[in-house]
């Protein structure tokens, strides 16, 4: 039995430095992609309406030294600069705390960090170069890209419209209130009662855009 | 965003790296989906399992040691 219990103590150690060797090979991307799950998981909850002002001052803070690297992928960088990119557009400009994450995220930017790249190349220039088509249907490319987030995969469509519109009530990208707004028609077309939700998007509306309706 | 699977790989590598092999393995059975065509990565979960299993197994091993021991 001793015979035994030391040939299969020589196989656990065999195993343990086999998979210890294994994952130290991974361990530089490991660091890398830990990064971009942790800031993954800031634009997550930012994109559920959540403040994040606070982890991605952490985040910033814990990964300055990497961003100063040369170490970046072109890979990472693109990933990182559409995470901030998602970020950038759910922090209030009305908040002092916010608006100095998104000058530290334009940093990044001018610094070739989060350099001139596809984070910019990626977006249609603003107002002036597109179309109010090209504008619609910019927006309905984005609504199926935050319809099609793996946490909404077994939601039932209200859930949703509730959750869209505490976006709309915290952040500054109007796509929310356009989305909300959309669900809203979809639902009563297909018979659902919608009126608490109409008057919740009213409000938001009317702090948001100036829009108000009459009573 | 990063999908499901990756998070869970990039978690099991973390556990594996703390010697946490239970929670490791649970985390590539999560990821399995995702990347089950990579031979890297079944050599991994295949290891870590018979691993957990050889570890078990030392376990049973020693228990009964010490039981013959104590009737000794």
């Amino acid at each position: 039995m001793t015979a035994r219990l030391e040939s299969l103590k020589r196989l656990e150690s065999v195993l343990e430095n086999f998979l210890g060797r294994a994952v130290e090979l991974e361990i530089n991307n490991l660091n890398t992609v830990s990064r971009i799950d942790s800031l993954d998981e800031i634009a997550r909850l930012s994109l559920k309406g959540r403040l994040v002002n606070q982890q991605l001052g952490n985040w910033f803070a814990r990964n300055r030294d990497y961003l100063d690297s040369d170490r970046l992928k072109e890979t990472e960088v693109e990933t990182i600069a559409n995470l901030l990119s998602e970020i950038k557009k759910g922090l209030d400009s009305s908040d002092p705390e916010s608006r100095k994450l998104a000058d530290e995220i334009e940093r990044w930017k001018e610094k070739g960090v989060v350099p001139k790249r596809k984070l910019i190349l990626k977006m249609k220039s603003p107002a002036g170069g597109m179309s109010i088509t090209e504008k619609f249907a910019d927006y309905l490319g984005r609504e199926k890209v935050l319809l099609e987030q793996e946490e909404y995969s077994q939601e039932h469509l209200l859930s949703i419209l509730d959750d869209i519109l505490k976006s709309a009530e915290a952040k500054e990208d109007h796509i929310y209130i356009h989305l909300a707004g959309s669900i809203i028609y979809f639902l009563r077309m297909n018979g659902y009662k919608v009126s608490p939700y109409v008057k919740r998007l009213k409000q938001i509306e009317k702090e948001r855009l100036g829009i108000a309706y009459a009573e | 965003m990063l999908n499901d699977g990756v998070k869970a790989y990039l978690r099991a590598l973390a556990a594996l790296k703390d010697k946490d092999y239970r929670t490791g393995v649970g985390y590539l059975k999560i990821a399995q989906n995702q990347f089950d065509n990579s031979p890297d990565f079944r050599i991994l979960k295949e290891t870590t399992e018979l691993l957990l299993a050889v570890k078990e197994e030392i376990f049973e091993l020693e228990v009964e040691n010490s039981e013959v021991k104590e009737l000794i």
